[in-house]
């Protein structure tokens, strides 16, 4: 008969080891980016030389601006858009809404490889082309449902007599929307902004296919590197983005919770 | 008293909030996903200037090559050896954190497991590299343990892809059981156990049958990707990582066959959308 | 400050008859309640009149001017939340300043007007707090304040006491009350806590099934109900059923039962009366009749002391008649005994079967 305390016991170092298992290769990675051998010798000799030569890589700090770029105006759009969205969805009943809630289930789940593909396609034959015109159009598509699924659940836990208090005191619509329903679902909106933020400055498939050399983004251009070779600058321009993404997640997750309510 | 909702219907007034969103959805992933079905039919693009008809032979290429074939039930495999390590490993971690751990350390730890998921795949996906390649990390600690000499060189094999596939998606399977466990109210475990039920039986009779949405879920949104990957098998797998997955990416990024290209991806669309049909009533039980 | 007509208003969901030609005259600065069960039509009658939704026929008029057509917001009404419905993203000021704020008053009036609503309902320290940090008979004083600080021409109250508990309800019904009585605005109060009702309320509308059963005075529905639901749904009464008789009714035994209020029935046609419990006289010995032209021979089932009152549940026929006797420390009567229940004319209500 297992106790509770040493079921508890073996639940922690079983929760220690998937840890490991998670954060293991991601810390090697980082001091490898602060070693000295360029082959990955040991023993450790500490270096930051690897990050001030990322300064002198032109490409890649062009590639960084893009990327930022992309990312910013990306979350702009999906805010806008994504939010407007749904609060259509949570304010009006019509025939076919069903229907528009599932559309927003393929653009998540249908592998970014089809997805990229198809995009190459398809602003091609329409004359768009490939680049950083290209590859916004796509991130902002790729990050919407997830701005609206996440805007949406935080509608969920809105009050409708907050709305209707409002409009028995005076106010219409447009008082009602910007002074009571948007402070309440402001957390989600900028969760869902954050969101929006990740999936553009993270996306890596997508931007793959509708880059062009000129026109690229970070991720794109780290894979055409590790394509070349392992470097020990990649290792610090790989660590720079992991430390980013983590921490705008973490940032996230003050806002929206991933575990749901309790 | 029944509330008698706010009856304030219309598509009308929903329309100017809905269309620029769902423009934007329509002109770049639905319209794209037509375009391709509609180019896998084709010789060649209508826009390089050369001639063009319809054509089967994309499809045909498919079925006559057993080299396509192949590939797709290889990635098929491979999205099944990542969707079953990735339960072994996931749901029991999923189950500890749900029902083990109690206190406030609980949510701390859910965050540091599923953050990895939601950080850059292709950088962590390079990290593994460090790790596995001769004299990399693993081989390191191995040899420095072990008495005698061993030679590990992971490094661009079929295990490395898995392993490195098992890392980016395991976290999923993690949040999606998580979800669904810790919705159980204990007390259903502990009716189980007072009727006389050991833990075992009450974990096969009650826990699992109960969180098997999650378990579906998190199945088919971690089968889906791993069947089109192409970026982990390249990196990881090196020669040996040739995949469905790189085949498309050929087709698109060095041999310029497009027109297959798209044949190659519908038909795996085909086949991502039958699994999600297939796994959309646990799906929506869920919801 | 005005009254509001409803005329034969109807509303349906589907198949289900929500409103059923309903017609009330709320009188400029009354107090009205109105009271039904759950389904009953009475929170829909209040969203119609508030404006959130709107009436399938007739009409709906605020202060003379018809408004079926005006949308909330134009209503000029100030509205009271089951669950207050503060805005939780502002502070208590900020939430009374909302309704003047959105219609573009000056800072300066806003202000006083705010501090002036928040000493009417004795919270005027409390102003910076937020909705959260206030307990729920405050959230229930910020509510009142800020429903009327716009200085509406009638206060609509959607059950706002059913989320307090039983001590704090009474306090804040007195307070609803009173300052109620110190702005004299047209209030329309739904519950269905008919205690609640009574104490409160100049008019009683009492609602069944989408239907306006009765409306007056709360004296004049527990004194003389119309109908055997009005009897029973406002107080609590002991029914007998049988035939009209021209001065009460001939129960199916034969026992005739006089009655002293109520319409006057032809006789023969099918009729109830109803007695309320504290009215009935509950004695050992025949003799204690003297006096009551109705008296009925029966025997304790159960007792139930309450302090200052006991209920005693005597059988007579198959039926369970229900007596409420006051606390007199004499007379305590024993389970199982046989007793003469007596009472006048003047406590029997006749009513025409439904």
């Amino acid at each position: 008969m297992m106790t509770t305390r040493v079921l508890e016991g073996l639940g922690r170092f079983y929760i220690g080891l998937l840890l490991t298992f998670l954060y293991l290769p991601i810390i090697i990675m980082a001091l490898m980016s602060l070693n000295v051998s360029p082959f990955y010798q040991l023993p450790f000799e500490w270096t930051t030389e690897w990050y001030a030569s990322l300064w002198q890589n032109d490409q890649l700090i062009a590639a960084t601006w893009n990327s930022l770029e992309i990312a910013v105006i990306t979350t702009i759009i999906c805010v806008v858009l994504g939010s407007a969205a749904s609060l259509a969805l949570y304010r009006y009943d019509f025939r076919g809404k069903k229907f528009l809630q599932a559309l927003l289930f393929p653009p998540i789940a249908i592998p970014w490889l089809i997805t990229g593909t198809a995009m190459l396609i398809f602003f091609f034959g329409v004359g768009i082309g490939r680049g950083l015109f290209a590859i916004l159009l796509g991130h902002v598509a790729l990050a919407l449902p997830y701005v609206i699924v996440v805007v949406s659940a935080r509608l969920q836990t809105f009050a409708p007599e907050l709305e209707e208090a409002a409009r028995s005191l005076g106010a219409n619509q447009w008082q009602v929307t910007a002074r009571v329903t948007l402070p309440w679902i402001m957390p989600g909106v900028i969760a869902g902004g954050l969101f929006a933020f990740a999936v553009s400055f993270d996306q890596f498939v997508v931007s793959y296919f509708l880059a062009t050399p000129g026109q690229t983004t970070l991720p794109v251009e780290i894979y055409a590197a590790i394509r070349k070779g392992f470097t020990p600058e990649i290792n610090a321009v790989s660590t720079i983005i992991i430390v980013v993404s983590m921490a705008l997640m973490l940032l996230t997750a003050r806002f929206f919770k991933f575990g749901g309510e309790k | 008293m029944a509330a008698q909702g706010t009856s304030r219907s219309g598509l009308s007034s929903a329309l100017p909030l809905l269309a620029p969103a769902y423009l934007w959805l329509t002109a770049a992933i639905f319209l794209p996903l037509s375009a391709m079905v509609f180019f896998s039919f084709m010789t060649d693009l209508p826009l390089s200037g050369k001639p063009w008809a319809f054509t089967l032979g994309n499809y045909a290429a498919f079925f006559s090559q057993s080299l396509y074939l192949t590939l797709l039930l290889a990635s098929l495999r491979l999205g099944l050896e990542v969707t079953l390590w990735c339960v072994i490993i996931g749901y029991p971690a999923a189950y500890v954190l749900a029902k083990v751990l109690k206190g406030r350390s609980r949510e701390a730890i859910f965050l540091l497991v599923i953050l990895p998921f939601w950080s850059n795949g292709l950088v962590r996906i390079f990290s593994w590299a460090m790790v596995l390649r001769e004299g990399g990390i693993l081989d390191t600690a191995l040899n420095a343990v072990l008495p005698f000499k061993i030679n590990i060189d992971l490094m661009y094999s079929y295990p490395a892809v898995i392993i490195g596939l098992v890392h980016s998606y395991v976290p999923y399977m993690v949040l999606t059981c998580y979800l669904t466990l810790q919705a159980i109210d204990d007390s259903l475990i502990e009716a189980g156990r007072s009727l006389g039920a050991s833990r075992l039986q009450v974990l096969k009779r009650v826990i699992i049958p109960l969180s098997m949405p999650g378990l579906v879920a998190g199945a088919a949104l971690i089968f889906v990707p791993v069947v089109g990957s192409f970026m982990e098998p390249r990196i990881l797998g090196g020669r040996t990582g040739t995949f469905y997955g790189t085949i498309i990416e050929d087709q698109f990024v060095a041999v310029f066959n497009w027109p297959l290209g798209a044949a190659l991806s519908f038909i795996l669309l085909a086949v991502v959308l039958v699994i999600l049909a297939v796994a959309s009533p646990v799906l929506k039980r869920a919801a | 400050m005005a009254g509001v007509q409803v005329s034969n208003v109807s509303r349906s969901f589907g198949a289900h008859k929500a409103l059923d030609d309903v017609s009330i005259d709320f009188a400029d600065g009354g107090f009205y309640a109105l009271l039904g069960p759950s389904g009953s039509g009475k929170t829909t009658l209040l969203r119609q009149i508030a404006g959130f939704d709107f009436p399938d026929t007739g009409r709906i008029a605020i202060g003379g001017e018809s408004v079926e057509h005006v949308p909330v917001e134009k209503r000029r009404i100030g509205m009271v939340f089951q669950n207050y419905a503060l805005f939780p993203n502002m502070s208590i000021a900020h939430n009374i300043a909302f309704g003047l704020s959105v219609r573009g008053e000056a800072k300066a009036t806003i202000a006083t007007e705010v501090q002036r609503a928040l000493d009417l309902v004795q919270l005027g320290k409390l102003g910076e707090r937020r909705p959260h940090q206030l307990s729920g008979g405050q959230r229930q004083r910020v509510a009142l304040a800020r429903a009327i600080v716009t200085k509406p021409r009638v206060l609509l109250l959607d059950e706002p006491l059913g989320a307090l508990d039983k001590a704090l309800r009474v306090d804040m019904q007195i307070e609803l009350k009173r300052i109620q009585r110190e702005i004299g605005i047209t209030t329309i109060f739904v519950t269905h806590d008919q205690e609640e009702a009574l104490t409160m309320s100049d008019r009683i509308g009492i609602l069944r099934d989408g239907r306006l059963v009765q409306e007056g005075p709360p004296e004049e529905i527990y004194d003389r109900p119309k109908s055997e639901f009005a009897a029973t749904f406002l107080g609590d009464a002991n029914i007998f059923r049988g035939d009209a008789t021209g001065n009460g009714i001939r129960l199916p035994d034969g026992t005739a039962i006089a009655a002293g209020v109520g319409d006057r029935l032809a006789a023969g046609t099918k009729a109830s009366c109803a007695v309320r419990p504290e009215r009935i006289r509950i004695a050992t010995d025949a003799g204690a009749s003297s006096g009551n032209a109705n008296t009925l021979k029966g025997q304790v089932s159960k007792r139930i002391f309450a302090g200052n009152n006991s209920t005693y549940f005597v059988e007579r026929a198959g039926q369970t008649l229900k007596v409420i006797v006051q606390n007199t420390g004499i007379d305590r009567l024993a389970e199982g005994q046989d007793v003469m229940l007596s009472w006048s004319p003047e406590s029997t209500v006749l009513i025409a079967a439904s």
